[in-house]
């Protein structure tokens, strides 16, 4: 079975999709390994740390390049897999099937975007029916991202979400008694955990701009931090033109992970290496250049009645 | 646009429309009909409206559009406007939609320029005046050709276009010229050529696009693009398209315009999606969109009035004298039918999908089921969904018709047999009880699937789980032998699972009478014996969703029968393993607790505490405890409470001999009891976010269950009246004291929650905002763009993702009337518009009410999650890119609650000093961002 899978991550780092069946077949291997995960995973240092990746396939083999092959570098992916860019059906079963070969390897948490109402709307939907012709494929990676865990917890020290805090939280066994199967709902811790946004300027909590989430300021996360007993925490979700971005005295980092994001932000993108002991590396990189990207894989059907 | 090059104005029908005014005494007074086109006026430069009289040929109208003139477009026929020179509101009212989108999207590609002409003119003044001339085309000028048209800048961008189709010569002489070097093979003209074509593409301009992509020039200018610089290798475009693409045939077109749209159609898609899909810019791309939306418009709507070629199409497909072959061409040809239908507008959608039934779609897709094929079985499943997404009650109608029983047995079988992943998805739509009203066709489907096929899915959860561990439960012996466990895979009974979660969530009444004395709860936790651990969670799940529709009687029934033993027997083997059955089995004991089930939490202390206590640690597992002991005491203290408990009952619901033991105790105002019995009925049904996987963790900072609805509620207790359009049942008024409790209880929350309620209303129309006050439309950055397409989209996620049947009645209902009778509804709404408008900018702008009117064509074919939302991508993200540069990086992604509509009344606006911007600011902003982007590219 590996060896099946060996060439199926062989192929999808070439950027070739799987089939139908070969997707639906991942999947289920997937839900076994992701439902032994708990809502707040725990990670072993060292790990590298990744932030969003939104379909940006080419740029997430720079990243690998970067940062080293898995399963030699022990990697944890805060979410936003799909979106946006061209390739969200390659990220994602490429990180998908590296997961099922390492489970132990790789660590895959859930983001805003990894749910089936935003991809509707941003492009991986479409992406799955125009390379499929059917919408199965969305179908099935939407029903495996009920399964990805919330949150993850390195050597009880960081704390990693996508999004941030949650008024309705306040420890980590909070987190540990959510039910996460579910599509991200409109409110509540988990919606939070996904949405949320750190904000110099706010006090306490604020009214998210996204519509979803909130808005928490330094001292909520002075007084979480302290109340689990961790270093800081470590989340995505916003873009930040440097790769990341420390706030409220290194309490609160934000790792971007999508250089030029959108193929045109001009933004860098950052991946947070930790050692043994916890030491931080930040490592900065560029998007693809463009004779390494291909042609874009966005061919029709090669028939049509209308 | 198409083919023969620039169409006549006045012969083509879609430009034929009714001028009004509007009169001082506030009436639409008809002006005429005539043939409607964007064009310059004599001697000047600029561009403006003309009508000219279909019987005189006189010049009816002229308008200049001005880039300040606000435009409106209402339902899909009628632009109005107040024309500041004149100081008078006038309308058009188009014959056809497909008109108006074309002359709507001139409009307003023309003040676009006109604007960034506004704002770059100081700038680029320099530039601009220089270019009065292009060379005309030879291989030498090529490059200064160039030159001129990447230095002209977006803002010239017109003036370019005009130069180049002054030039009648332009585009012969460059093709001739291309070949020639393609023959050459002089790879650096042919370079410098492609990027000609390119920048020329990106002017955007209308009548460019008639001239590039009309059929003499189209494949040239695809060969052309083959030579893109930034590529290693020469591209096979022309190869591919010519070569390998296959255009296929299953009732053969005649007119040879729509054959030719057709093929111009998949052309400039794969330009957009294949050849340029990185460089396009947002314009050019919603330029390109709708081109591709207005010809699928013009193609289905030609064939769809074509009687003959429908007629032809159902007969061969139901004859018995059709080949297997044909048959499968036909159905696929179907499916691509239905599915470009979606470019349609809602009502044209509609009567689409009623003459298909009509004509038999559906026993043509039921023999389509029946094959063997995948990809058959695929296109008919295809075909359901989309029929769904229009109108569910059509193939409901059906299948409470004899012959359609047998559609629904196939479906509910595939689900069993895991034919196709939509099965389950096309019976949730069918038997989800969202639809604004109860139909009958709806609840005559309930019947029939909880009479006839429910007993068939828990049969094969049964033969699923018993051999493996047959030990647990000796009584139980397999009642069918046909289906072997061995068979049975595990994600069938996921999905059975799934759906039996959703059924008890939408029908509650049926526990008592379906699930309970079938045992099928009980049934349905033998999947806890499977060795998958996601089945095992999704059964702890289904015991939670029971649980959660808080019926005494099943209580009862759970302790009887002891069915949470397997459960709490999962638990404690799972140890201290925090994985998804921990967190489910917390969350189901959470629920328990902090509702307070009194019978629930005796029966768990009083069975389960010796396994347990080892977990007390736990912070639900302790407070089950503490509850426990709480009632104790309060039993051993308040009998008196317990007495009312129990007359409270025996009026109700006459459960008077359990009572007895009943674990009573003061009830607050949450416990079970509070819920009637018999009231269960109309319990209202746990808001669901997408029909299958509910947000069941719902408690919050408080201590009660609160079922979502009660939000809303609490929009009506503060005087928003707003019809929520989402598939969710409209709240009673009588509930509004569980909501006025609620309200007090939620503390600094609130205002968030409320908002989050209100968005489902997203869809009201103006009129009934202009009634309840003022409006304030925080919209969040994705949608605040004024670009059409985006809003569009936006609206797409503004919906949740399944914009319901509600819209689409919603919309039927708003629907302007045809072109005839115009001046009795629709001028109403004109003017409102123009009494908005007059009102000022600092007003929300009325044509961001419309939105979700705008697109709904678009919008409606997206049913549930399932069906294909078809609105095009890419343009939305690029817009909210330029939020996420705009607004300090921050990266906006789409709200999950995309359209936060506040509907405030005027007196209490102030207590809302929300952190949400303004509509007025988000509007503004909006339009910066978005010019922003320009000078960008």
């Amino acid at each position: 079975m590996s060896l099946d899978l060996d060439v199926q991550i062989e192929q999808l780092k070439r950027c070739e999709p799987l089939t139908e069946a070969e997707v639906k077949a991942l999947c289920l291997k997937a839900m076994e390994i992701l439902v032994e995960e708990s809502n707040v995973q725990r990670v072993d240092a060292p790990v590298t740390i990744c932030g969003d990746i939104h379909g940006q396939f080419y740029d997430m083999k720079e990243l690998f390049k970067v940062g080293g092959d898995c399963p030699k570098t022990n990697y944890l992916f805060l979410g936003d897999f799909v979106d946006r860019g061209f390739y969200s059906v390659e990220t994602f079963l490429l990180l998908l099937a590296l997961k099922v070969r390492y489970p132990d390897r790789i660590t895959l948490i859930r983001g805003n975007h990894e749910s089936r109402q935003i991809t509707q709307v941003y492009g991986f939907y479409d992406e799955c029916l125009r390379k499929y012709g059917s919408v199965n494929v969305w179908r099935y990676c939407t029903d495996i991202f009920d399964y990805l865990s919330l949150s993850a917890l390195i050597d009880n020290r960081v704390f990693s979400v996508h999004g941030g805090l949650s008024p309705n939280i306040n420890t980590l066994d909070q987190i540990r008694i959510i039910d996460r199967k579910q599509e991200v709902p409109h409110d509540g811790g988990m919606c939070d955990l996904l949405w949320s946004d750190p904000e110099d300027v706010v006090d306490g909590w604020g009214i998210s701009p996204r519509g979803a989430g909130f808005l928490f300021g330094g001292n909520v996360v002075s007084s979480f931090n302290r109340v689990n007993n961790i270093d800081y925490i470590c989340r995505a979700h916003q873009l930040v033109m440097e790769g990341y971005k420390w706030m409220f005295n290194n309490q609160i980092v934000t790792v971007w992970s999508a250089p030029n994001y959108c193929y045109r932000c001009g933004n860098v993108a950052a991946i947070l290496e930790l050692d043994d002991d916890l030491n931080k590396r930040f490592r900065v990189f560029d998007a693809a250049p463009q004779e390494s990207r291909g042609v874009p894989a966005k061919k029709p059907a090669p028939d049509y009645f209308l | 646009m198409g083919a023969s090059g620039k169409a006549t104005p006045t012969s083509n029908p879609s430009q034929r429309v009714k001028v009004y005014r509007l009169t001082d005494d506030g009436k639409w007074d008809d002006q005429g009909t005539g043939h409607v086109i964007v064009d310059y006026f004599k001697r000047t430069e600029e561009l403006g409206l003309i009508v000219i009289d279909e019987e005189d040929n006189e010049t009816m109208l002229v308008h200049q559009i001005s880039s300040n003139e606000i435009y409106r477009r209402q339902e899909d026929t009628i632009i109005s406007w107040r024309d500041s020179k004149i100081s008078t509101d006038l309308a058009l009212s188009f014959q056809e939609p497909v008109g108006c989108s074309y002359i709507w999207d001139q409009i307003i590609g023309i003040q676009r320029d006109l604007q960034f002409n506004t704002i770059g003119n100081d700038r680029v003044h320099g530039a601009n005046t220089e270019l009065r001339k292009l060379p005309s085309v030879e291989l030498s000028t090529l490059p200064v050709i160039l030159k001129n048209l990447l230095d002209c800048g977006i803002v010239n961008h017109m003036q370019v276009a005009e130069l180049i189709l002054q030039d009648k010569d332009f585009f012969p002489r460059l093709l001739d010229i291309f070949q020639m070097c393609e023959d050459l093979e002089d790879m650096d003209n042919l370079y410098i050529i492609s990027k000609l074509v390119k920048t020329i593409i990106f002017l955007n301009s209308p009548r460019i696009f008639e001239k590039v992509f009309g059929d003499e020039f189209i494949m040239d200018i695809i060969g052309a693009l083959e030579y893109d610089a930034e590529f290693p290798k020469v591209q096979s475009h022309r190869d591919f398209l010519k070569k390998h693409v296959i255009f296929k045939e299953a009732i053969p077109i005649k007119r040879s315009i729509l054959l030719s749209k057709i093929h111009q159609t998949y052309r400039i898609n794969y330009i957009k999606d294949v050849i340029l899909p990185r460089a396009l810019d947002e314009g050019t791309m919603t330029s390109l969109n709708s081109i591709i939306n207005s010809n699928n418009a013009t193609v289905v709507s030609s064939l769809k009035d074509d009687t003959s070629f429908i007629h032809d199409l159902f007969t061969k497909m139901k004859s018995s004298s059709t080949s297997a072959e044909s048959k499968k061409m036909l159905v696929f040809f179907l499916q691509e039918f239905c599915s470009l239908g979606k470019s349609l507008p809602l009502v044209h959608q509609l009567r689409l999908y009623r003459d298909f039934a009509s004509e038999g779609a559906f026993d043509v897709i039921t023999e389509a089921l029946l094959s063997y094929d995948k990809k058959l079985i695929s296109a008919g499943t295809d075909i359901l969904i989309l029929f769904l997404g229009q109108d569910p009650n059509l193939l409901r109608t059906y299948i409470t018709q004899q012959n359609g029983l047998s559609l629904f047995g196939l479906l509910v079988k595939g689900v069993g047999e895991d034919t196709h992943c939509q099965f389950l998805e096309i019976i949730r739509i069918l038997l989800d009880s969202c639809a604004p009203s109860i139909t009958y066709q709806r609840d005559a489907i309930v019947e029939i699937f909880y009479e006839s096929h429910l007993d068939q899915l828990i049969e094969i959860i049964n033969s699923g789980c018993t051999s493996e561990n047959t030990d647990l439960d000796s009584k139980f012996s397999l009642s069918d032998g046909k289906v072997g466990h061995n068979t049975i895979k595990p994600e069938i009974m996921l999905n059975i699972c799934e759906l039996l979660c959703f059924c008890v969530l939408r029908h509650p009444y049926k526990i008592r009478g379906k699930f309970l004395p079938n045992n099928i709860l009980k049934k349905v936790m033998y999947l806890i014996r499977r060795r998958e651990k996601y089945l095992k969670v999704s059964a702890v799940r289904f015991m939670r969703t029971i649980i959660s529709c808080k019926d005494e009687q099943l209580f009862q029934h759970i302790v009887t029968n002891n069915l949470l033993k397997p459960v709490i027997d999962s638990f404690v083997s799972n140890g201290n393993n925090y994985n998804m059955l921990h967190s489910g089995v917390l969350d189901l004991l959470e629920y328990i607790r902090k509702v307070s089930i009194k019978t629930l939490i005796k029966y768990i202390v009083e069975t389960f505490w010796d396994q347990l206590s080892k977990f007390e640690k736990l912070e639900t597992v302790h407070g089950l405890k503490i509850r426990y002991d709480q009632s104790l005491e309060a039993y051993n203290t308040k009998p008196i409470n317990g007495l009312v408990e129990s007359r409270k009952h025996t009026r109700e619901g006459g459960l008077e001999k359990e009572e007895e033991d009943y674990f009573n105790a003061d009830s607050d105002e949450d416990s079970v009891s509070a819920v009637s019995t018999d009231k269960l009925k109309h319990y209202p049904k746990p808001n669901l976010s997408n029909g299958r996987t509910s947000g069941l963790v719902d408690y919050d900072d408080d201590d009660g269950y609160n079922p979502p609805q009660k939000k809303i509620e609490s929009s009506i207790e503060n005087n928003i009246v707003a019809r929520p359009l989402s598939k969710r049942k409209s709240v009673s008024i009588k509930d509004t004291n569980a909501a006025n409790l609620e309200i007090k209880k939620k503390g600094k929350l609130n205002s968030h929650k409320i908002k989050s309620a209100v968005a489902v209303a997203a869809c009201t129309t103006r009129r009934q905002i202009d009634s309840h006050g003022k409006i304030k439309l925080p919209l969040p950055p994705d949608i605040s763009a004024v670009n059409k397409r985006s809003v569009q989209k936006s609206d797409a996620c503004c919906s949740d993702g399944m914009p319901s049947n509600a819209d689409i009645k919603y919309s039927i209902s708003d629907e302007g009337p045809p072109l005839e009778d115009v001046s009795n509804d629709t001028p109403s709404t004109m003017h409102n518009a123009a009494d908005i408008k007059n009102r000022g900018k600092d007003e929300v702008s009325p044509s961001l009410c419309e939105i979700p009117n705008v697109a709904d064509s678009t919008l409606s074919s997206s049913g549930e999650e399932g069906s294909s939302n078809h609105v095009k991508d890419d343009l939305l993200s690029e817009t909210a890119i330029a939020d996420d540069i705009g607004n300090s990086c921050h990266e906006k992604a789409s709200p999950i609650k995309p359209t936060v509509i506040e509907i405030i009344h005027s007196d209490s606006e102030n207590e809302e000093p929300s952190l949400l911007p303004s509509s007025e600011v988000s509007i503004r902003d909006a339009k910066i961002t978005n010019s922003e982007l320009y000078p960008v590219r």
